[in-house]
């Protein structure tokens, strides 16, 4: 009995310590306007359009939410799927997608792989703001994953000023 | 056995005069959305609205009731997202403003598709049309009122109507 009495009583101290503290502050965040997305979208379907890519894309924001989604000229039908995929396992790992596509190579079994969402292909990047992962584009319909993230690249350096 | 046999002859001289066997059968020729008109008329519904100070989420969907772009307005209440795609859903499916088919709930509110997916009975939303034939649709939500989202949704059509032939 004043075993539990005593593991109830340390539980409440860390407790106490993990959410009462007096100095709580807010959450202080930037995040994407529709506008910026939109800008990050729009340049990079056409970036690969010049190139003679349809490719459909997606921006999401920080937490995984759809702010834009483009649904590319004659494009598969998959590709709108793809792109959000892609930009989701961007968002989750804060790393181009490629990253988790090498993780998958070496480890089929990674535990992410079982994840909604998550897909090991190349074509999306994190939208960052200094060291903090505000969103994410996902591309698909390149032939290729490393022309579908070049689009996306395109896309972020154009408002690149704005990330800020 | 006669009755059966003769029914059977009935349907298959009906499939063809329906065109489903004939010689010349031909393929239908559509004009569809592309992403960078629906992106355009999009983007300017969102404009038209902010510029009264209404931020809106918008959905363009193509011919097939399919998202060709969607843009969820940070700025909005997070409802706003689904709630345009139903509406240009509703639009889209009726070949008419989502508005008329609220004001058929109104008047019947077991109205039988009111139960299908997608369906919404708000005003908002607009069909994309070339000509009499409906391709497509914009959903809006978010202004204080459907009237105004759908204002919103006329000013874009209207500024690209010459793109929509």
């Amino acid at each position: 009995m004043s075993r539990i009495a005593f593991t109830i009583g340390a539980a409440s101290v860390l407790a106490l310590g993990l959410t009462g503290s007096a100095n709580a502050q807010l959450v202080t965040h930037k995040d994407l306007s529709l506008a910026t997305a939109v800008t990050i979208a729009r340049t990079a379907v056409q970036t690969c359009k010049a190139q003679g890519y349809n490719v459909s894309a997606h921006v999401l924001g920080r937490s995984g939410e759809i702010i834009v989604s483009m649904r590319g000229d004659d494009t598969g039908p998959h590709t709108l799927e793809n792109s959000f995929k892609k930009a989701w396992t961007a968002r989750a790992q804060r790393a181009p997608s490629v990253n988790f596509a090498n993780a998958v190579k070496a480890n089929p079994t990674v535990g992410a792989i079982h994840l909604s969402n998550m897909v090991p292909a190349q074509g999306a990047l994190p939208i960052n703001v200094g060291d903090d992962t505000i969103g994410a584009i996902g591309v698909s319909g390149a032939p290729g994953g490393d022309k579908d993230e070049a689009c996306a690249k395109s896309g972020i350096d154009k408002v690149a000023a704005d990330l800020k | 056995m006669l009755k059966p046999a003769y029914r059977i002859a009935g349907v298959s001289a009906l499939a063809c005069g329906l065109g489903l066997a004939t010689a010349a059968a031909q393929l239908l020729t559509h004009k569809d959305l592309s992403l960078a008109v629906a992106t355009d008329i999009a983007v300017a519904a969102v404009d038209a609205c902010k510029a009264q100070g209404y931020n809106v989420s918008v959905h363009v969907l193509g011919r097939e009731g399919q998202v060709v772009v969607a843009l969820r307005n940070p700025a909005a209440g997070f409802a706003t997202y689904e709630n345009s795609m139903k509406k240009a859903f509703t639009a889209r499916t009726t070949r008419a403003p989502s508005g008329r088919f609220a004001e058929a709930v109104k008047g019947n509110p077991n109205a039988g598709q009111f139960f299908l997916t997608n369906f919404v009975a708000a005003q908002g939303a607009l069909p994309i049309q070339v000509g009499n034939d409906v391709i497509g649709a914009i959903g809006i939500s978010g202004a204080p009122g459907g009237d105004k989202d759908e204002a919103c949704a006329k000013a874009a059509l209207d500024k690209y109507a010459g793109e929509l032939k």
